[in-house]
């Protein structure tokens, strides 16, 4: 995105162009972490709209202390959070997280029983920087691939790795502790690795 | 000297420098040693930035339209 302190004061003189750049690099990532919270997706979409209402009405007093994307991302998850508490559709993600954690992140059978890999792990050398940058099928892939996550990794990796929410937060929002939040992302991150691994085209 | 397997198993703590210092001095020792394991890393780390760089719908045109009436509608109310 442009310049934030120009964008901002764009906004706040009212123009509308800004304002729609705006929506546009955020409303699909905003109805990304309200589906973290809500099943439904009507639900999510009307809690993200509820979102822009708030950012609509709230620009004057946001004094710019986090970086606009960082003011949003609170008020959405607070708000996905406070419309499932009210649809009674509130999801334990400690008990989502249970089954999630067992076991090993990696398959043990990658390993040697000395300990040292089985077989040479692929440097993935096939993605190029190029590549890396805008290979839609790689790329839509891994969106999938997020999309395709168990509920409780899926809700830490887009909270922390995509969208760079403070773990205090995520673990506050999630009501799951540190540590949790630490072997949830570790094996959401091996699954995707191993997802992009397949589209990059690499061995492993 | 760390197995392959502990390097993996510690992997998103090194990246994310959350290891006291005596364990993340044995991942890095492990690492020159171990092309494998450089590998492995170095690739996990990619998988974060490509999910970061994942694309999202952009929102329908009506969505966006009926978003910038209600910024319009703001806008003219503050004036
Ligand atoms: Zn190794």
């Amino acid at each position: 995105m442009e310049d934030e302190a120009l964008l901002l004061a764009r906004l706040r003189a009212g123009e509308e162009a800004a304002f729609r750049t705006l929506v546009r690099a955020r409303h699909g990532r905003l109805l990304r972490l309200a589906g973290v919270f809500l099943r439904s997706r009507a639900s999510a979409e009307e809690v993200v709209q509820d979102t822009w209402i708030a950012v609509i009405t709230g620009l004057d007093g946001y004094a710019g202390q986090a970086p606009l994307a960082a003011w949003i991302n609170g008020i959405v998850v607070n708000k996905a959070r406070s419309r499932a508490v009210r649809d009674g559709r509130q999801v334990s993600f400690s008990d989502l997280a249970r089954p999630e954690m067992a076991g090993e992140a990696l398959d043990p059978e990658r390993f040697l029983p000395d300990g040292h890999w089985a077989e040479r792990v692929d440097p993935w050398n096939a993605l190029t920087p190029e590549r890396e940058a805008g290979d839609r099928e790689v790329l839509d892939g891994v969106a999938q691939a997020l999309d395709a996550l168990p509920p409780a990794q899926r809700a830490v990796v887009v909270m922390r790795d995509v969208e760079g929410l403070e773990p205090a937060a995520i673990c506050a929002a999630l009501e799951i502790s540190e540590a949790n939040l630490r072997v949830l992302l570790h094996r959401a991150r091996v699954r995707l690795r191993d997802a992009a691994a397949r589209l990059v085209g690499a061995t492993n | 000297m760390m197995t392959c397997q502990a390097v993996a198993a510690t992997a998103s703590a090194y990246l994310d420098r959350e290891l006291p210092l005596s364990r993340r001095a044995a991942v890095a020792w492990h690492l020159r040693l171990c092309p494998n394991c450089r590998a492995y890393l170095a690739t996990l780390k990619r998988t974060i930035g490509l999910a970061r760089k994942a694309p999202v719908a952009a929102p329908a045109p009506e969505v966006e339209d009926n978003l910038a009436a209600l910024f319009r509608a703001r806008q003219n109310s503050a004036d």
